[in-house]
C-alpha cells in the first residue's frame, strides 16, 4: 500500500511492502506510405489530392491506397486534384479546459468541410476570420494556406488524417450565400 | 482433440517479408487477402466467418486490428473476430466456428508490422510486471537462457545450431517470401561474435513486416472448389506457466501434449513447418513432437528466414498445407508458438487424400 505521496506503508503485523517505481516509454517510428508521401508533396504546393474509387466513386483524402468498401487497391492512376473550397457541413464549438499542455484559452471551432466537386471531406478544420457564434452549417468557405516557405508537412504521416495545420491553416468564409442543408445532408460527419 | 467435422485449407497467401515495409499493415494485407480468396475460388461475400490475429503494440497504433478489417471488405457488415495472438490461433477459432453446422467457409489472417518499434522494449511488457518487465526480459535474453540450458544439458551444440541456421537460409532461397536467404558456411557463422551468449546473429530470427491469409472450407464445399484440399486432421494448443523460471526450458511439454492430442504420432509425418524462431528451439520441438531424421523440417526456411510476428505461425500452417495442395504430400504438420521460450504451442496436422 502507499500513502498519497506514493511512499510505501506497511500493513499491520506483516512484512513491510516494498514499492518500486518503473518508468517506461515506447518509441515508434513509422515510415510514411507512398500515397501519403504524394499527399505531403501536394500540400507543400498548396494543393489537396485524394484517391477516388473507380467503383463506388468515394473520395479518400488523404489517399489511403485502397477502397475498403470495394476492396480494390488504389494508386497514382486513381489520384485526383481536389477543390480547396467547400461548405461547412457540421461543427463543434470547443471550450478549452485548462489541462496541462492546453494552449487554447478561448472557445474555438472544429468543422467538417465538404469540398466542392469532385468532393472529399476534411474533418476537424479550424474556421478563421469569423466570430465563433456566427459559424453555421451550410456556410461557404475557402482554404487558408500557409504562405509558401512557411509550409511544413513534418507532422503528416500515415496516422495524421485531416490534421494539416502546418500547411493548411483552416478555412474562412467566402461570403457566398449559404447552401441548403439538402445539398450536403447525406455527407454530414 | 481429433477433428469432428472435416475442415480443409483450400487457399493461402503470404506477403513478401521485409525488414521495414513502406506500406502500412492494411496496405500490405490487401493483396495477401485478395490472393488467398482468389486461390480458394470462394467469392468474398460468401465467406461465413473471418478471424484475424494481430497485436496493436507492434505497430504502436490503438485499434490497428480494426483498421486491418479494411483489407477484408467488412461492408455490408460481416461476422468476424480477432485474437491478440498469432494468426494460427485465429485459424483455431475459425476451425471451432466451422464445427457449427451453419457456415461452410472461413477466412483467417495474421499480420504484423514489427519495424516501427523496438522488440527489446515492447516484449518485456507481456511478462510479470514485478519481477521480469523491469529487468527488460526480452526475447533474445530469454532465448539465450534457454539455449544455455540446452547446451549445458548436452542436448545441442553451437555447431548444430549454426547448421540449422545455414540449412534454413539455404532452403529459404526457394521461398519468394523469405527475408534472410543464401549459402552460409557453418565455420564462418561460428566465427561470428555472440549477440547475447550463447546466441550469435544467425541463431536469431530477423525482424520482419509481413502477413499471411488462409481460407478454410468444410467437407463437400472444400472438394467442390479444390482439387486437393489439405484436411485438418488434428489441431490442439496448450499453455505452460507464464513465469519461465517455473518450467524446464530444455523441453516443451505443451508442444508434446498438443502434438499427442492432434494425433501427430498416429502416422508418419513427411514435412513439419515449425515456429522455431531461435535455432536451438528446433531440436526442442523435434523431440517434443517425436520427429525423426526422415521428416523434412522447414523446407520454406522457417521462422529463421522470416519472422512476421503474429503471422509466422499461420505461415507455417500455410506452408504445411502447400506441401499437400501443391506438393502432393500425404501428411504434414504446422506448428505455432507464442510467449517467451515456447510458452504456448499449437500443432496442426494436415492430410491430403490418397
Ligand atoms: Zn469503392
Amino acid at each position: 500500500m502507499t500513502d498519497t505521496a506514493g511512499n510505501a506503508t506497511t500493513t499491520s503485523g506483516d512484512e513491510p511492502v516494498t514499492m518500486m517505481e518503473y518508468f517506461m516509454q515506447l518509441e515508434y517510428s513509422d515510415v510514411v506510405s507512398a500515397p501519403v508521401m504524394r499527399f505531403r508533396d501536394a500540400l507543400m504546393d498548396a494543393r489537396l489530392i485524394a484517391q477516388q474509387c473507380p467503383k463506388c466513386k468515394l473520395v479518400y483524402v488523404p489517399p489511403k491506397g485502397y477502397c475498403p468498401i470495394d476492396t480494390v487497391e488504389l494508386d497514382e492512376r486513381n489520384e485526383i486534384q481536389l477543390a480547396d473550397r467547400g461548405v461547412v457541413t457540421n461543427y463543434t464549438v470547443v471550450t478549452p479546459v485548462q489541462y496541462y499542455g492546453q494552449k487554447e484559452t478561448e472557445p474555438f471551432v472544429r468543422a467538417s468541410i465538404l469540398l466542392d466537386p469532385p468532393g472529399g471531406m476534411l474533418i476537424l478544420q479550424d474556421v478563421l476570420d469569423i466570430p465563433v457564434a456566427e459559424v453555421r452549417a451550410g456556410m461557404r468557405v475557402e482554404a487558408v494556406w500557409a504562405p509558401k516557405g512557411e509550409r511544413d508537412v513534418d507532422e503528416i504521416g500515415n496516422r495524421s488524417g485531416s490534421a494539416l495545420e502546418g500547411s493548411l491553416r483552416g478555412f474562412r468564409p467566402t461570403g457566398e450565400p449559404d447552401m441548403p442543408a439538402e445539398a450536403f445532408s447525406d455527407k454530414v460527419w | 482433440m481429433a477433428a469432428l467435422k472435416d475442415v480443409a485449407i483450400i487457399g493461402y497467401a503470404q506477403a513478401r517479408n521485409e525488414r521495414q515495409a513502406q506500406a502500412t499493415e492494411v496496405q500490405f494485407l490487401f493483396p495477401v487477402i485478395n490472393e488467398a480468396l482468389e486461390m480458394s475460388k470462394i467469392p468474398r461475400r460468401e465467406i461465413g466467418f473471418t478471424c484475424a490475429g494481430s497485436c496493436d503494440y507492434l505497430s504502436g497504433q490503438t485499434f490497428a486490428f480494426v483498421m486491418n478489417l479494411e483489407a477484408v471488405g467488412a461492408w455490408p457488415p460481416i461476422s468476424e473476430s480477432h485474437v491478440e495472438m498469432d494468426g494460427a490461433w485465429a485459424l483455431y477459432e475459425a476451425w471451432v466456428r466451422l464445427q457449427h453446422e451453419d457456415i461452410d467457409t472461413a477466412l483467417v489472417f495474421g499480420s504484423g508490422k514489427s519495424s516501427p518499434g523496438n522488440p527489446a522494449e515492447i516484449y518485456p511488457l507481456q511478462m510479470d510486471p514485478y519481477t521480469l518487465t523491469p529487468l527488460g526480459f526480452d526475447p533474445v535474453s530469454s532465448a539465450a537462457i534457454q539455449a544455455r540450458a540446452l547446451l549445458d544439458a548436452g542436448k545441442v551444440t553451437e555447431r548444430q545450431m549454426a547448421e540449422i541456421a545455414a540449412r534454413s537460409r539455404r532452403d529459404a532461397m526457394k521461398n519468394p517470401y523469405a527475408q534472410v536467404t543464401g549459402e552460409f558456411d557453418v565455420d564462418e557463422l561460428l566465427a561470428q561474435p555472440y549477440v547475447t551468449a550463447p546466441l550469435r546473429k544467425h541463431d536469431l530470427p530477423p525482424i520482419s513486416d509481413g502477413a499471411c491469409a488462409v481460407v478454410l472450407a468444410t467437407g463437400d464445399k472444400a472438394r467442390e472448389v479444390c482439387e486437393r484440399p489439405a484436411w485438418i486432421r488434428g489441431i490442439d494448443h496448450r499453455i505452460e506457466a507464464h513465469q519461465p523460471g517455473m518450467r524446464d526450458l530444455t523441453t516443451s511439454r505443451s508442444t508434446r501434449l498438443a502434438g499427442e492430442a492432434a494425433g501427430v504420432g498416429s502416422a508418419p509425418i513427411e514435412v513439419a513447418e515449425l515456429s522455431a524462431t531461435f535455432t536451438h528451439q528446433e531440436p526442442i520441438l523435434r523431440e517434443a513432437l517425436g520427429l525423426g531424421d526422415q521428416v523434412a523440417i522447414n523446407p520454406s526456411g522457417g521462422a529463421l528466414s522470416a519472422n512476421p510476428v503474429m503471422a509466422v505461425g499461420l505461415a507455417r500452417i500455410a506452408e504445411a498445407a502447400k506441401q499437400i495442395v501443391e506438393g502432393g504430400r500425404r501428411r504434414t504438420l504446422g506448428h505455432a508458438t507464442s510467449g517467451m521460450c515456447l510458452q504456448q504451442n499449437l500443432v496442426c496436422v494436415l492430410e491430403g487424400e490418397q
